[in-house]
């Protein structure tokens, strides 16, 4: 993918090599593979020690796990449902607003590497 | 010397003296060595009321050092050197005084025993820190600081009003715990929900901090909203409504800021959310939620001010902070990309980051006092607080798709102030000791259990891949060049659009009043000039004769009647 870019990975720093290696498409798969690995076992670990919650609902095992799992996809389908409605071109405040206008370049330190 | 003058007086003496000094390294010296002089000042102070002063007839206590008041002094002169530490390179001294005076007034703030010197340092807060908005120096920015200036100020009207009602009622001007029971105290709890970004007056914060420079930004995160917080923490601890303002605001933005592309946008709308917990803890009111909500605007103005700081140098860099622009920077910024993470874990409550010992106080506290329905509500939103701080903020700057940018790495002195912060964000989760140590109560608090490390984990690596999955099947919502409505379209849309026709509407009637009302006087004038006009019957000339021989008849017919 970023083999077309003008930059080869090889001019990279170490640090900027490693972290890279989570963008590449071929990786994708084993990233959600491990999390989903990971996921298993910490709903397997609720059977392994006596839960002490506030309220009995916590008492189910993986109950933070499968709260967590469906109230994040009930975030993203009702926000993308309020997109629909509040969503306006970016120029909507015009000269009023910075949404349009470019950042001052005098104040920036732009670069490539 | 020192001793005995209020922190805020520090800052101020800086500020002044900054203007003799040459520019260059030597004022950024100066604004890095006073908020550590400000800082030992607090960390030394006994607990106590100093510096009274007589002010038309009432005594003013400009510092009272508590505990309370000194958690939230030392932070801000923590954020004060962190922001000021990013700020390195800026030259420009209007940024400069202003970062001096905002931090010096809101610590002022902290520090006022009573409600008339707050108020002098609230409106302070607002006049300093619009300058670092203008600093942009674009058109668009200054129409921003001037709603930002307008609600901020009238945040402080409303305080004054209060106070005065406050003062007719009681007598007393001492700012101490209020119940609202009487007209002043709501003013009062109204002035300080403006400035906290309640719902629905919460607007002004996503509206101007994105408006900011690079640097502004990092610095005002810091400061206005966390001194509300104290303020409502030191006058309406236990006052139950919080409870469900405070939920209101842990949820609602977590919806915007999913879609919003301007990250430092998202950033805003994320601190709103953080500022929720902050509100429910208050609202609960115990010793450990107050310990919570103290606690947690220690830990949430660092790892803010760290995601601020990481979206600030991509756009020192890259010149833009939107998420539909940027992409795959991780490449190239590899370690603010990793200050950035360090930030999103925080804020996110992972263990072993400072969001997740200090966040639970608040949350366990909740559930202590047996309150589900909000306990849920705070539960999700922390799902939230993951979805757009803690994976979009790194995952669209740093990973994603490949923008094709290859911009520098950041420059060094913000890699330094960035380092330092993500190093107290995580030095905070691992040994919480001495945060806790700082707390206004005792604390007797392990957070570190196996049900709450689990628990969080769950809930954290759940949502993490469900967000993986909504990515791979197309669902998650792309990011896209757009702005979103929100409160504020009232007042920057509505209001406008309304006076325009309203306007139009006023200025027709009275055209239409006047045609109606001249041909009126038209029609008057005519009719008078043909009565009286000459040549009509009423001014036609007439002989003295002729009235004299009408009067001699007149008097002849009074006579022949007398005689009968």
């Amino acid at each position: 993918m970023d083999l077309n870019k003008p930059n080869g990975t090889d001019e990279f720093s170490t640090l900027g090599k490693t972290l890279c290696w989570f963008t590449k498409t071929e990786n994708a798969n084993k990233i959600f593979l491990v999390l989903a690995v990971f996921c298993l076992a910490l709903f397997l670990a609720d059977f392994t020690y006596h839960k002490h919650g506030h309220f009995h609902i916590e008492e189910i095992p993986g109950f933070y796990g499968i709260y967590g799992f469906f109230m994040f996809t009930a975030l993203i389908l009702v926000a993308k449902v309020l997109r629909l409605l509040i969503k306006r071109p970016e120029n909507y405040y015009g000269s009023k607003a910075i949404d349009n206008e470019e950042y001052p370049t005098d104040q920036l330190e732009q670069g490539s590497k | 010397m020192i001793s005995i003058l209020p922190t805020a007086f520090i800052f101020i003496a800086a500020a002044l003296m900054l203007g003799l000094l040459p520019k260059g390294h030597i004022r950024g010296v100066i604004l890095l060595i006073t908020p550590i002089l400000a800082a030992w000042q607090v960390w030394n102070l006994p607990v106590g009321i100093y510096m009274q002063v007589e002010f038309v007839g009432q005594t003013l206590d400009m510092m009272r050092v508590d505990k309370l008041s000194r958690i939230f002094g030392l932070i801000f002169c923590l954020a004060a050197f962190l922001g000021n530490l990013y700020a390195w390179h800026v030259r420009d001294f209007i940024q400069q005084i202003a970062a001096l005076l905002y931090a010096g007034a809101a610590i002022g703030a902290v520090f006022a025993g009573d409600l008339i010197t707050l108020f002098f340092y609230w409106e302070g807060t607002a006049i300093a820190s619009v300058f670092l908005i203008w600093a942009r120096r674009t058109e668009g920015s200054y129409h921003t600081g001037m709603r930002y200036l307008i609600i901020q100020i009238t945040s402080g009207v409303i305080l004054l009003a209060g106070t005065a009602l406050l003062y007719r009622e009681t007598g007393s001007i001492t700012f101490e715990r209020m119940t609202l029971s009487s007209l002043g105290t709501w003013l009062i709890f109204l002035s300080f929900g403006m400035k906290c970004a309640f719902p629905l007056l919460h607007n002004w914060l996503q509206d101007s901090y994105p408006a900011a420079t690079i640097t502004g930004t990092v610095i005002l995160s810091a400061f206005t909203t966390k001194l509300a917080v104290y303020a409502l923490a030191r006058g309406f601890a236990g006052t139950e409504i919080l409870i469900y303002i405070g939920a209101i605001m842990t949820l609602f933005p977590i919806f915007f800021a999913e879609i919003e592309n301007d990250l430092r946008r998202v950033l805003a709308y994320s601190l709103n959310n953080q500022l929720g917990f902050m509100v429910v803890g208050i609202g609960v009111g115990t010793e450990m939620a107050i310990n919570g909500t103290a606690s947690h605007a220690f830990a949430h103005i660092l790892y803010k001010a760290l995601l601020f700081m990481s979206v600030g140098a991509v756009m020192l860099r890259t010149g833009t902070s939107k998420a539909s622009e940027l992409g795959g920077l991780c490449r190239t910024m590899p370690r603010t990309a990793i200050f950035c993470l360090v930030g999103a874990a925080s804020i996110s409550a992972f263990p072993l980051f400072s969001g997740f010992v200090t966040k639970s106080l608040i949350m366990d506290e909740t559930a202590n006092q047996h309150y589900p329905i909000i306990w849920a509500i705070l539960v999700f939103a922390s799902a939230g607080v993951l979805s757009h701080s803690g994976i979009k903020i790194p995952y669209f700057t740093f990973f994603g798709h490949d923008s094709g940018l290859r911009p520098k790495e950041a420059p060094i002195h913000m890699q330094i102030a960035m380092g330092f912060t993500a190093f107290l964000c995580i030095f905070i989760g691992i040994y919480p000791d001495p945060l806790y140590a700082l707390l206004p109560y005792d604390v007797a608090y392990k957070p570190y259990t196996m049900s709450h490390v689990i628990g969080q984990l769950q809930l954290l690596c759940f949502a993490l891949l469900a967000f993986v999955v909504l990515m791979r099947t197309g669902i998650h919502p792309p990011e896209i060049r757009a702005v979103n409505l929100d409160v504020d379209w009232i007042y920057r849309r509505l209001i406008p659009t309304l006076y325009i026709i309203i306007h139009a509407k006023v200025v027709n009637a009275f055209l239409l009043f006047e045609v109606v009302a001249n041909t009126l006087v038209q029609v008057v004038i005519k009719s008078l000039y043909r009565l009286h006009g000459p040549e009509t019957g009423v001014s036609r000339m007439r002989g003295v004769g002729a009235m004299v021989m009408w009067v001699a008849i007149l008097l002849g017919i009074a006579l022949t009647a007398s005689y009968f």
